[in-house]
Parts: C-alpha cells; structure tokens; sequence
C-alpha cells in the first residue's frame, strides 16, 4: 500500500474542518499545528475576486529529506508509504525539523518529539480507513487513497484533473498532490 | 489580525547553543591539526615540547569535550542520547559525525596524554596513566602515524560540521558546497588563534620566538583564504539566482544579521587581523599584546560566523 492524498483547491472553500478536526482527533497542544489551511488572497481585480485555500501538512515525500537526515532511525517511512516518527529512537536533535522543505514538523512540548501529520495512522485511519481531515470535508475537497490499488477513486481523480506537487524542484515526490485553482492570472 | 488558521510558529529551530558547538569542533580539529603540523615542522624532533603544541594537544580534547556536551544537552531528549551511539544512518551527515567523534575525541585525548604523560605521572592520576603504560609505549613508538591519523579524523571532523549544515537543502545559506571548506578554513584559524592565546598565558617561558611568528603568518595566511571563501560562498548564491540570490542579498543587507556579519564576521576576523598584521607586527615584531588581541579578534570572528550562519540561514529564505 502506498498512501497518498488530494487537495482539490478548486473545491477547498478555507472551512477550516479539516484543521480543527486534526486538532481534535490527534489531540493536538494548543499553538501547535499538523494542518493548517492559509487563505491567499484575495487575487483579481474587483469583483471578480477570489481567494487560494493552501494546505499546510506533512506531504508524505517519496524522497523524505527528514528521513534521510536522520541519525537513529526515529524518522522513517512505514510500509503503507506513511513518514512517522518513533519517538523511542528520536533524540530530539531537530535535524529533520530543519531539515523538512515544507515547514510540516514542530516539537510537541509534551513529548519533546518533532509531530507532524501521519495520515491519523493511529486513530481516524486505523478505525475508519481514511484521515479525519478527509471524513469531514464538506466539499469533498480532500480525496484520500492508495496508489498501488487503480481501483482507488485518487486515480480516476488525477486522470482527469491537472494537478501539481509542492517545490518540485527539490526531487522530494510529494504524495499530496494539488488541484490548482484555475482563476487568477498570470503572477510574475 | 490573527490569521484564522493560528499564528505561525517561530522560525528558529536551531539556537546558539548549536553555534557554540560548531565554533568547538572546529576550533578542536583546527588546534589538533596546527599542533601535529608544528611538531613535524620542529626537525630534530627531540624537543616538541613547545608551548604550542602542549596548547594544541590540550585544547583539541577540552574543546570537543565540552561541545559534546553542550549538544547532548540542547537535544530535546537528552537522557535519550545514547540512542545516537547504537542506531547509525549512513545517510545522515550528523551519524558520520558521531562516528568520527567517536574516534576523534578519545583518539585527541590519547595524543594529549602522551605529549603529558610524564606530567601526568607525577600528578595524583598517575596510578591510572601507569596502568596504561604498554598502550602509551606502543603508540610513542608509533606517534608519527598516529598523530597523522589523527589528523586525518580532526580534518574530518573540521569539515563534517559544514556537511552537517550544507545538507538541508531549504535553507539557502546552508546548502552550498562552499560551507565545509569555509567551516574548515575558519576553525583551522581559530585553532590557530586559541593555541597561540593558550601557549601564550600558560605556557609562557616555553613560547619560542619562531614559533609565534610561523604560527601569526599561518593565521594571517588562513584570512585571505578565508575572506575568498566567503565571498564565493554569496556570489555563488547570487548566481544561482531566484530565492537563492534573494537569500544572498537580504542576508547581506538587512536586519541584524546583516550587521552581524560586517561587524562581527568581516570586522574581527578579517579588518582587525590585517590592521595589527600590517602596522603592529609589522617586521614581525615580537608584541605580546598585539599578538593576543589579534588571536582573541580572531577568534571572536569564528564563532559570530558561525552564529551569522546558523541564524540567518534559518531567517533569510528568500522568500
Ligand atoms: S513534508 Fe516534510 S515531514 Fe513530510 S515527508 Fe516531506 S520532508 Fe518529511
Ligand atoms: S529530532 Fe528525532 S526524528 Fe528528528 S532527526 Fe532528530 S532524532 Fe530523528
């Protein structure tokens, strides 16, 4: 199995379900995110306004900068293709932390151990087969799925949408992938 | 306005107590390989009982010692460090350096007691260096491949400290190739500056007039190269144009650290050391306290680059 997820930007209307959901599923401490939706905006001129809602996660990256540095182990990808961390190993140097491209991790204060999001390894997706972000979205914004299985409704989604990864120049294959908005011009 | 999705959280991940350890290491490889090359430049090897190679052969164990604890402390889990020592990655830049430590720091400490072993005989350790005596014996007899072993691993570590950094690909400053020749250049100086500071307050009656002198044109040596590297280091950010200039530039131009780095960085390690060079040492007369000003400048220079480094490359991202 190979975990991955859509954002569809074109449905995403910034909510806000998906980040609170996370916040109270993975008990989250106050200040501290797995998910955040920024709103990025607005763009166009009036009336024809209209805001971008940008995912803020752990992007599930084939090529994992934060396992490859590091030292113990802690940082791993599991066999579901899920980045996780065991917090039993991690020394807490907070070499991954920095050395993430997309700003996904942050130190819990609790557990002094760099958290980020799994997919709700743990809770929603080992009870209910998908994340909480995904069960609550009301536009179906987000689609949840496995790449290794064509019958996965993420297949027929990305045969038939454009879609792009995050710094794809950095040769980290994320496994968010996005369904860009199509309003807005030409930003030099 | 509070964004709905919550404040974002503080850039720095990484503090000072990073920058203190990577000013140690370097400046431990940097004085463990300046006292070997002093003691195989003294030809008739019966005497390299010299104040700085006793300097050198002290700092480089203390140093990297107490910057080992200075980073065990500032992980998050310290009482889980030892989880370092038993699980390597070979991919991370940071397990090579343990690696290396772990040979380096008790390999520098061996050297140490060798070059003091009849001290330390004498002193209230000396049932336990005794107890050692066959393994002294064996690597006296050996020391001239010892110490270029040691030698070898200290180069290591000296530039395993820029890796370390030059790994994370996000951060502009971090990731360029310059960095482990810069941190290599830079913590050979300041080893060169704390051994001539060290020898020259503690082991004073020792302090050959030759020695001073090879040792200041060696450092005076190192700040040109320095000062190249540097400036190879934000022109190639700057050619390699998008965010990375924008890095290369706003570092350079704007905020504190930009002050930082021409006060502290270029003022004391490069301006102050040709100013004594050229006027006070200028016959390479022989003056105490010019000498110490000039190491100490040095030194002060090393480790706000070091600061400069870690702290802008996490603020100024180009973006
Ligand atoms: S987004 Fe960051 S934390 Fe997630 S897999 Fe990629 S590098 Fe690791
Ligand atoms: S903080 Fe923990 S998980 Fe992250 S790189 Fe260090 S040891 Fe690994």
């Amino acid at each position: 199995m190979k975990y991955a997820m859509i954002h569809d930007m074109e449905k995403c209307i910034g909510c806000q379900g998906c980040t609170i959901a996370c916040r109270s599923e993975n008990a989250i401490p106050d200040g501290y995110f797995r998910l955040k939706v920024k709103m990025d905006g607005p763009h166009g001129e009036f009336p024809n306004l209209n805001f971008n809602y940008v995912r803020h996660s752990c992007e599930m990256c084939e090529h994992t900068p934060c396992v490859t540095v590091c030292p113990t182990h802690a940082s791993f990808m599991d066999e579901n293709g899920i980045v996780d961390i065991n917090a039993n190993l991690c020394v807490g140097c907070l070499y991954c932390v920095v050395a993430c491209p997309y700003n996904a991790r942050y130190v819990n204060p609790k557990t002094n151990v760099p958290d980020k999001c799994n997919f709700c390894k743990h809770t929603h997706l080992k009870q209910y087969g998908e994340p909480a972000c995904v069960a609550v979205c009301p536009t179906d914004a987000l689609i949840f799925g496995d790449l290794d299985d064509p019958l996965s409704p993420i297949f027929s989604y990305l045969a038939n949408k454009p879609f792009v990864t995050n710094k794809p120049h950095l040769g980290t294959k994320p496994k968010l992938f996005v369904v860009p908005n199509k309003k807005g011009g030409i930003k030099l | 306005m509070n964004e709905i999705w919550g404040p974002d959280s503080a850039t720095i991940i990484w503090h000072w107590p990073i920058a203190l350890y990577l000013f140690l290491a370097g400046l431990s490889s940097g004085a463990m390989m300046k006292a070997l090359s002093v003691e195989w430049m003294n030809k008739n090897k019966k005497a390299p009982w010299d104040a700085f190679v006793r300097a050198g052969v002290l700092l480089a164990p203390f140093s990297i010692i107490i910057g080992l604890i200075i980073l065990i402390f500032d992980l998050t889990k310290p009482l889980n460090f030892y989880q370092l020592l038993i699980t390597y990655n070979l991919k991370s830049v940071m397990s090579l350096g343990v690696l290396l430590l772990l040979f380096y720091t008790p390999l520098s400490l061996a050297y140490a007691i060798i070059r003091f072993r009849s001290t330390l005989e004498q002193s209230f350790l000396g049932g336990i260096v005794r107890n050692f005596g066959a393994l002294l014996d064996f690597l006296e007899r050996n020391s001239l491949w010892f110490g270029r072993l040691v030698f070898a691993i200290a180069g290591g570590v000296g530039v395993y400290t820029g890796f370390l950094l030059s790994a994370i690909q996000t951060l502009p400053l971090y990731n360029s190739p310059i960095l482990p020749i810069l941190f290599l250049a830079s913590g050979l100086s300041s080893g060169i500056a704390a051994c001539i500071c060290f020898g020259l307050i503690f082991f004073e009656k020792e302090v050959s007039k030759d020695t001073t002198k090879y040792l200041l044109t060696m450092d005076l040596r190192v700040i040109p190269i320095e000062s190249l590297l540097l400036f190879a280091l934000f022109v190639g950010l700057y050619f390699q144009g998008g965010e990375k200039a924008v890095a290369a530039i706003t570092s350079l131009t704007s905020g504190t650290w930009a002050g930082i780095f021409w006060i502290c960085v270029v003022g004391f390690s490069v301006v102050v050391p040709s100013v004594i060079a050229l006027t006070a040492l200028k016959n390479h007369a022989y003056k105490v306290n010019f000498i110490l000003l000039n190491s100490l400048s040095i030194m002060i220079g090393v480790f706000a680059l070091r600061m400069y480094i870690l702290y802008a490359g996490q603020i100024y991202l180009g973006t």
